[in-house]
């Protein structure tokens, strides 16, 4: 290898200068040229079809009403949006549109949009269609269940046109978390539905009945074929705004077949047998039948770790005043106990229910932010080990005593006596609290496990306050803390300890003037250091005993290349565009 | 014909046995149904051994421990190191007889550490035998109660409508249809939604057992209607009413005893239905909750692949409840032809 | 005579519709919690947004004002909307109902075409050792739950590879005409052996008890004393009367087959009613399991109907009263 001459060097600046500046032409709109993004993966190979399996059919195609997995997973693969969270990274970056600028007071963004793209169906985008989807999803008859994420200070978020392919979004107050509310929100074309949205039919728009002609996004993909029960087939937008390194348009594959089968384990089953290309969101006990026929079968099963979902349990703190349940009003002062609720914390053995409930592919949690969250985990949280003396030592601190038998009785003499309320449907979390109901036996507690179908148990928990403990689960929707605003703010509607509006405890002031300031703080930094103390309290002072977090599991056909599966929903698609057949 | 007499009679000891040994499951169970063994989820049955690894014959069998198997994660094997005598009569945890005897004895078991698991254990590390023989005491109760209210229910308005007849007829079996077709499940998800939480668990589940058996009463109500609507015809019973007897004698002192014979068959199949009516309760959440085992939750770890795949034993309780089944059919055909109505 | 009876019958049929959906209704509505329930659980919709969806959905009036809509937009031919798919429920159901049909049907024929040999000849030979044989299989298949019969044949079909596991077309089909009807034909084995399977035992069990009591009937025992051969006697004697029980059998299998259809179509992912009647039960979603529980209803009465008319043809006994 002889010596790099200078003259070799420019040669190559100015050629790849030349290749950046100019990519291979394709029609583009307008006479403009393409304002293509270039993606940074490992170059694959066009052509083929990728099969996925959904475990319930899409309800809607229509992007600013569906509120279903299965529905967000078909319409992220059809549309694009502003501004994309990066599922590996957690962070914002550039999509449709290519650069932005924040005013000094970070109340306005104004975003420069990509020049010269084009609709899956050929007609051009512009600042209209982004004007005309903020309209839609903002409108309050329409109900769409994204629009409170664009209410910041208590105001919708107002939206300017500037000129063609620049809009100006102005909101009431700084917002940590702008960029991230542009993510999912999909950009419509104003040419297909303006029509039914003036005439206030809107939510008929873009059902399942629509014919494929009548769609289009800014997607990778588009509709090419429903078949009711059964799957949906999507093929290659010609006119998609992305291409690789080597200027080959996106997405690589020409078909994404959405396949509907209804169980879990017969997605296991099909997966296994080669109908489907890639499985995602299945059971621990799954991944193990999974992993045994790995090489035989030409698939991998990958353990991701901690995702974002944490389930806990929690005492009914309400104030029960009105409601007129003595039974449990009595018992509220053993939940409102610190030292109780600590006890209970230090008797549960969050190893066991790991390995027994998710087969050791899940984390134990003492706070409601899990290792897979990087950016804004505390990693300076104690951990305390699981022991049975502790819990005693706090229970006999706070007044309680045991009988010979082992029961344990409050100061007042009263046996402890409660019942932990779950979701039938959840065979996970009733398993948890079998395991729970076995570790409090140990300190005298008599635990009974009250099962309800899910709606029956919400209305207990919102509505008639009529439960004594909980588990529940939430899988948070992003990475940031904007995204649990409700349920760690007094007011929040998912506040469930305590649904009064209205803080009754020092910490839980202390946590609503932090969330609230966070909101506002611009600086990373500076929030990670409000969040992480929001983490302490909850932590020391127990609103809810956080247990574990599932790992994401997933699996894909050793054929298929790019495939860099994330922790944030999508799990496996988040880049689809960019996977290809080897 | 006298064989059908030798099969019921077989039919009923087996029936007996089998009963007492689910009523006496404290003395039968060599653990308590809540036993968790955290670090055991999961394990194969332990197969009692009479000659050990060197050869050597014991009149005592024993079984073995168990021990991580070091190559495959997950899997155990025994561990033929630590061997453990199956003793008989031993005291081992306390439980009550009848909810009123407390005795500590059970029939077999072994010294800890070990443990005997004749059908393998679940995925807490609970031992699946006793589990099968409690939960027979849940499952075979919630049947016979259902099964007696449905036939009670179904004597009593089918014998209604075969001996009036008319409109009462109708109306009653038409009612019978709208029952067949209706969705219960959303009655049964209301029922146990609006109990409140101080009644037990166990009571919950009778009451929606007895929700299920009141109603399932349109079936039998079919067959004694066809029989009240013969006997009515019959000369003795046309007899009696000219003699001036009142409906409600006829139906006691002709009708109905016509009928018992139906009835008793009937409860003797819907029995087995009814249990597996309550794995499909269990399936949906609604059954006796945790950790009270009854035989619909632990036929129903039996719905995912991966039990079925790997775990193999989680299918024995399954297989050991064919031969009731199969105990209460004979006998119920055994039944039927004892109370066939002799031709001429 | 005929016109007059058939006029009655479907008159009792339409009132039996109403009341069961009106008792559908009420069954529906006392289960507590909506459609709704579970976006009051996400942080991050507001409750005003779920109230507003409500209110829009018609779920916060009363129950007189909801059912009279859904008379309403049942005369329409939409029969309510489903609050999940945000379109009507009738174009919802009807293609799903077809598949459902094309499995149960198949499965009641190949069921019935099993059946009548089999306890036909179970009934004749009562003595003989493989009867009581035959006797044991079918009491042990009748014991063996639904469920595990179905994943044991989705099992099967992984394990074997002979058949597809799953769906009624394969994924790459992309045909029409013939090859789509082979391909839906492959599809169709597998599951309608199983729904046949499930539903065999029971069948078998009520044609041989039919058989046994025909033949065991006086006019019977007459004809074999005349020395008429077992052959013709039991076909052209015994099985004309036993005709009656059996087709009357029929309109309640229609009604077994259906609820055990629902299972084995989520099992085996059977595009048909059942994974969206499970679906809509679970996510209350009201009037997609009202219209649902009234097409299976519909079924179950014409099944019945037919089998009466046929009964009303067949059998002369009837006639006369």
């Amino acid at each position: 290898m002889g010596k790099l001459h200078l003259g070799d060097l420019l040669a190559l600046m100015l050629a790849t200068a030349a290749l950046c500046l100019f990519p291979a032409p394709v029609s583009a709109a307008n006479g403009a040229r393409e304002d293509l993004m270039v993606m940074e993966n490992a170059p694959g190979k066009a052509g083929g079809r990728l099969v996925v399996a959904l475990h319930s059919e899409p309800k809607t195609l229509n992007p600013v009403l569906a509120i279903d997995d299965p529905s967000r997973d078909v319409i992220r693969c059809l549309s694009g949006d502003l501004i994309h969270i990066n599922r590996e990274t957690l962070k914002t970056g550039p999509a449709l549109a290519k650069s932005w600028n924040v005013s000094p007071d970070g109340r306005t963004y104004t975003l420069h949009l990509r020049q010269g793209l084009r609709f899956s169906d050929g007609e051009a985008f512009s600042a209209d269609d982004v004007v005309f989807t903020f309209q839609v999803y903002l409108d309050e008859k329409v109900h769409s269940p994204q629009r409170d994420l664009l209410v910041i200070g208590g105001k919708p978020i107002e939206v300017k046109r500037v000129d063609s392919s620049t809009v100006q979004f102005s909101l009431a107050r700084p917002y940590a978390a702008a960029e991230r509310i542009f993510d999912g929100i999909a950009i419509l074309p104003r040419h297909l539905l303006e029509k039914s949205y003036r005439a206030g039919q809107f939510s008929q728009a873009w059902n399942l009945s629509t014919p494929p002609n009548q769609f289009a996004g800014l997607g990778p993909f588009r509709l090419k074929e429903y078949t009711a029960g059964q799957r949906i087939v999507l093929e290659k937008n010609p006119y998609y705004w992305k291409q690789d390194g080597a200027g080959v348009r996106l997405p690589y594959f020409n078909e994404l077949v959405f396949l509907f089968v209804a169980s879990e384990d017969a997605q296991v089953i099909r997966f296994e047998g080669g109908d489907t290309d890639i499985l995602s969101r299945f059971s621990a006990e799954n991944f193990s039948v999974l992993e045994k026929q790995q090489a035989a079968r030409n698939y991998h099963v990958d353990d991701l770790g901690a995702g974002l979902e944490y389930s806990f349990l929690f005492f009914n703190m309400n104030d029960l005043g009105a409601k007129a349940l003595p039974e449990i009003a009595k018992k509220q002062a053993w939940f409102r106990d610190l030292r109780f609720r600590q006890a209970v914390s230090a008797a549960i053995d969050r190893a066991g229910i790991v390995r027994l409930v998710y087969s050791g592919r899940a984390t134990p949690l003492w706070g409601q932010v899990t290792p897979g969250n990087k950016l804004w985990v505390d990693a300076v949280l104690p951990h305390p080990a699981r022991s049975l003396d502790r819990a005693r030592q706090l229970l006999q601190s706070s007044g309680f005593s045991w009988r010979p038998d082992g029961t344990l009785v409050d100061p007042r003499g009263n046996d402890v006596e409660f019942s932990i309320l779950t979701s039938a449907s959840n065979s996970q979390r009733t398993k948890m609290a079998t395991i729970i109901q076995d570790d409090l036996s140990q300190l005298g507690m008599k635990v009974q496990i009250v099962s309800l179908e899910f709606r029956a148990m919400v209305d207990r928990l919102l509505n008639t306050y009529d439960y004594e403990a909980a588990i529940m689960g939430l899988a948070s929707g992003d990475a940031d803390p904007t995204a649990e605003m409700n349920v760690w703010v007094s007011s929040g509607e998912t506040h469930l300890w305590n649904l009064e509006g209205k803080p009754a405890t020092p910490w839980e002031s202390e946590m609503d003037r932090l969330m609230e300031q966070q909101l506002t703080t611009l600086d990373y930094s500076k929030r990670k250091q409000l969040y992480d103390r929001v983490q302490e309290i909850v932590a020391d002072d127990l609103p809810v005993i956080c247990l574990v977090s599932p790992d994401i599991l997933v699996g894909a056909r050793n054929r298929i290349g790019n495939f860099r599966p994330a922790i944030l929903d999508p799990y496996a698609l988040w880049n689809v565009e960019e996977l290809y057949a080897r | 014909m006298v064989n059908y007499r030798r099969k019921l009679v077989v039919c009923a000891v087996l029936l007996a046995g089998f009963h007492m040994a689910v009523l006496f499951a404290g003395f039968f169970a060599p653990y308590g149904y809540a036993a968790q063994d955290r670090e055991l989820p999961f394990t194969p049955p332990t197969r009692p051994h009479f000659i050990d690894s060197q050869g050597r014959f014991h009149i005592r069998p024993f079984v073995y421990g168990w021990q991580s198997d070091t190559a495959v994660s997950g899997a155990i094997h025994e561990d033929f190191t630590c061997r453990y005598p199956v003793r008989f009569f031993v005291q081992g945890a306390s439980y009550k007889i009848a909810g009123i005897f407390v005795s500590r004895v059970h029939l077999f078991g072994v010294d800890d550490p070990g443990r005997i698991s004749l059908l393998g254990t679940d995925g807490f590390g609970r031992d699946q035998f006793s589990r099968f023989l409690y939960g027979g005491q849940v499952s075979l109760l919630a049947g016979l109660i259902a099964a007696a209210l449905s036939v009670t229910l179904g004597v009593f308005i089918g014998a209604i409508a075969g001996f009036y007849g008319g409109w009462i007829d109708e109306a009653l079996m038409r009612s019978g249809e709208l029952f067949l077709a209706l969705p219960w499940l959303y009655l049964l998800f209301a029922v146990r939604a609006a109990m409140p939480l101080h009644i037990s668990q166990s009571q919950v589940f009778m009451l929606l057992v007895s929700v299920m058996g009141l109603i399932g009463w349109a079936r039998p109500a079919r067959l004694v209607r066809g029989i009240a609507l013969s006997a009515k015809e019959r000369y003795f019973v046309v007899a009696a009413r000219g003699f001036g007897a009142s409906d409600a004698y006829l139906l006691r002192r002709h009708v109905l005893p016509q009928a018992s014979g139906v009835a008793l068959t009937q409860i003797t199949l819907l029995i087995p239905q009814y249990v597996l009516a309550e794995v499909t309760l269990t399936f949906l959440g609604l059954g006796v909750s945790e950790p009270m085992p009854s035989w619909g939750s632990l036929l129903s770890s039996l719905q995912q692949y991966y039990v079925l795949s790997t775990y193999w034993w989680m299918f024995l309780p399954a297989a050991l409840l064919i031969p009731l089944f199969l105990t209460y059919y004979l006998a119920a055909d055994a039944l039927q032809e004892h109370w066939k109505p002799v031709s001429l | 005579m005929n016109a007059r009876f058939l006029i009655r019958r479907f008159a009792h049929a339409a009132l039996l519709l109403a009341a069961i959906s009106l008792f559908s209704f009420a069954l529906v509505q006392s289960a507590p919690g909506d459609f709704f329930d579970q976006m009051r659980m996400n942080p991050r919709v507001s409750a005003q947004t779920v109230e507003g969806l409500r209110a829009e959905y018609g779920l916060d009036r009363s129950f007189a004002v909801r059912y009279g809509m859904w008379l309403r937009s049942a005369v329409r031919g939409e029969f309510g909307i489903s609050l999940a798919y945000n379109t009507p429920v009738g174009p919802l159901l009807i293609p799903r109902a077809q598949n459902t049909l094309l499995l149960t049907a198949t499965a009641t024929f190949i069921a019935w075409i099993l059946a009548i040999p089999i306890g036909v000849w179970s009934a004749t030979n009562r003595k003989k050792l493989s009867r009581k044989n035959s006797e044991l299989a079918t009491s042990t298949l009748l014991t063996i739950p639904d469920l595990l019969l179905f994943l044991c044949v989705l099992l099967f079909a992984v394990r074997s590879g002979w058949f597809p596991s799953g769906g009624m077309y394969s994924v790459d089909s992309e045909s029409h005409g013939l090859l789509r009807v082979k391909d839906t034909a492959w599809h169709l084995v597998l599951p309608s052996l199983a729904l046949a399977l499930a539903t065999l035992p029971a069948l078998i069990r009520h044609v041989r008890s039919a058989m046994i009591e025909v033949l065991d009937s006086p006019f019977i025992r007459a004809a074999r004393s005349h020395g008429i051969p077992n052959t013709r006697l039991l076909f052209r004697f015994a099985l004309p009367v036993a005709a009656n029980p059996l087709i009357s059998l029929f309109g309640f299998s229609v009604a077994t087959m259906l609820s055990s259809s629902l299972l084995l179509e989520v099992i085996l992912s059977w595009p048909g009613l059942g994974p969206l009647l499970v679906e809509a039960t679970l996510n209350k979603d009201v009037y997609v399991v009202i219209g649902t529980v009234m097409l299976s209803a519909a079924f179950l009465i014409v099944g019945n109907l037919v089998a009466d008319m046929l009964l009303f043809a067949a059998d002369p006994r009837i006639r006369v009263e």
